[in-house]
């Protein structure tokens, strides 16, 4: 049996994920299993799927998630930006650990969509 | 999008129209009316290299007139962004009313201030404000609202509001989120606060 504060972290992290909207999960869990690799928004956009244009994810959603101290953006160039989950965050990092313990296979599929 | 949402934003772009075409007219009228009463020069001489030919235009530009036109069409900008600033469409304000009250109680207040903001007093006398902006113009995104706490204090505000996805400023929980979290994000705002209470 895990210890206390193990299973808490992991209820409030589910509760997080499950009360953010589909496109906030969809970055966090691409992100959490690429890591520790950063994508740009470009790819970012295509491994969740997102139709809009990716600079407006960049000027929205990403920026707010920003803020809220769950993603890290670096800025390489003016139109290049590095994207990567913030491993610091009490929660996110439980996450991180979990893809990488028991997420291999997903990781996989996420790294070959990047490669092409 | 909730079809309330819907209907809102459709009545957004509508009324838009509407207050641009009108605002439109209004320019029109005004300048003709500004440099058709005759023309009050200030006093000043054009340059010596100033063509012959275009001195009346130098005096129809340096004129009383233009000052006031420049007066009224910073008017006019200023209108729109009042406009901009104040209209929240009625069906949007059902929208984020109805997802607080099924959030905290129908017997929850929410006051309305002018323009886009609400103000959720909770049980504990704590309150919440709520701001939404129809349309990001960053990103475009329609309907993204912004929460901020009450102030609030306690050594361990930075961890909480980490734990609950949200950011603490100045000793409030700060978050932005999409109109499609309401229900759900208010509830952690609510619940992140009740946990810090206690100390305060």
């Amino acid at each position: 049996m895990a210890d206390d504060d193990t299973l808490r972290t992991v209820y409030e992290l589910v509760q997080l994920m499950s009360f953010l909207n589909e496109t906030r999960r969809a970055i966090l869990l691409a992100l959490s299993h690429v890591y520790p690799r950063s994508v740009s928004g470009v790819q970012l956009s295509r491994l969740i799927g997102y139709s809009g244009k990716s600079r407006s994810l960049y000027r929205g959603v990403l920026t707010h998630m920003k803020e809220d101290g769950m993603i890290l953006i670096d800025e390489l160039t003016p139109r290049l930006h590095a994207i990567r989950i913030n491993n610091e965050h009490p929660l996110l990092s439980m996450l991180v650990e979990l893809c990488r313990e028991y997420g291999k296979g997903t990781s996989k599929i996420y790294a070959k969509a990047l490669e092409e | 999008m909730d079809c309330l949402l819907k209907h809102a934003r459709g009545l957004y772009i509508n009324m838009q129209r509407i207050t641009i075409a009108s605002l439109m007219i209004i320019f029109m009228v005004v300048f003709y009316s500004l440099y058709s009463v005759g023309i009050y020069g200030l006093g000043a001489t054009p340059p010596e290299w100033f063509p012959v030919a275009w001195m009346e235009f130098f005096d129809a530009v340096v004129s009383l007139n233009t000052v006031a036109f420049f007066l009224a069409f910073s008017l006019i900008v200023f209108a729109y962004g009042l406009w901009s600033w104040a209209f929240f469409p009625s069906p949007a304000v059902s929208y984020t009313q109805a997802a607080l009250q099924g959030l905290f109680g129908q017997n929850v207040r929410i006051e309305q201030s002018i323009g886009k903001r609400f103000r959720v007093f909770l049980e504990s006398g704590t309150h919440i404000d709520v701001r939404c902006r129809v349309k990001e113009a960053s990103s475009g995104d329609w309907f993204v609202y912004r929460f901020t706490s009450c102030p609030l204090t306690g050594n361990s505000l930075h961890s909480v509001a980490m734990r609950h996805g949200m950011s603490s400023k100045k000793g409030r929980f700060t978050t932005t989120i999409g109109h499609d979290e309401l229900h759900h994000r208010g509830l952690l705002m609510a619940k992140a606060m009740a946990s810090i209470a206690p100390d305060s």
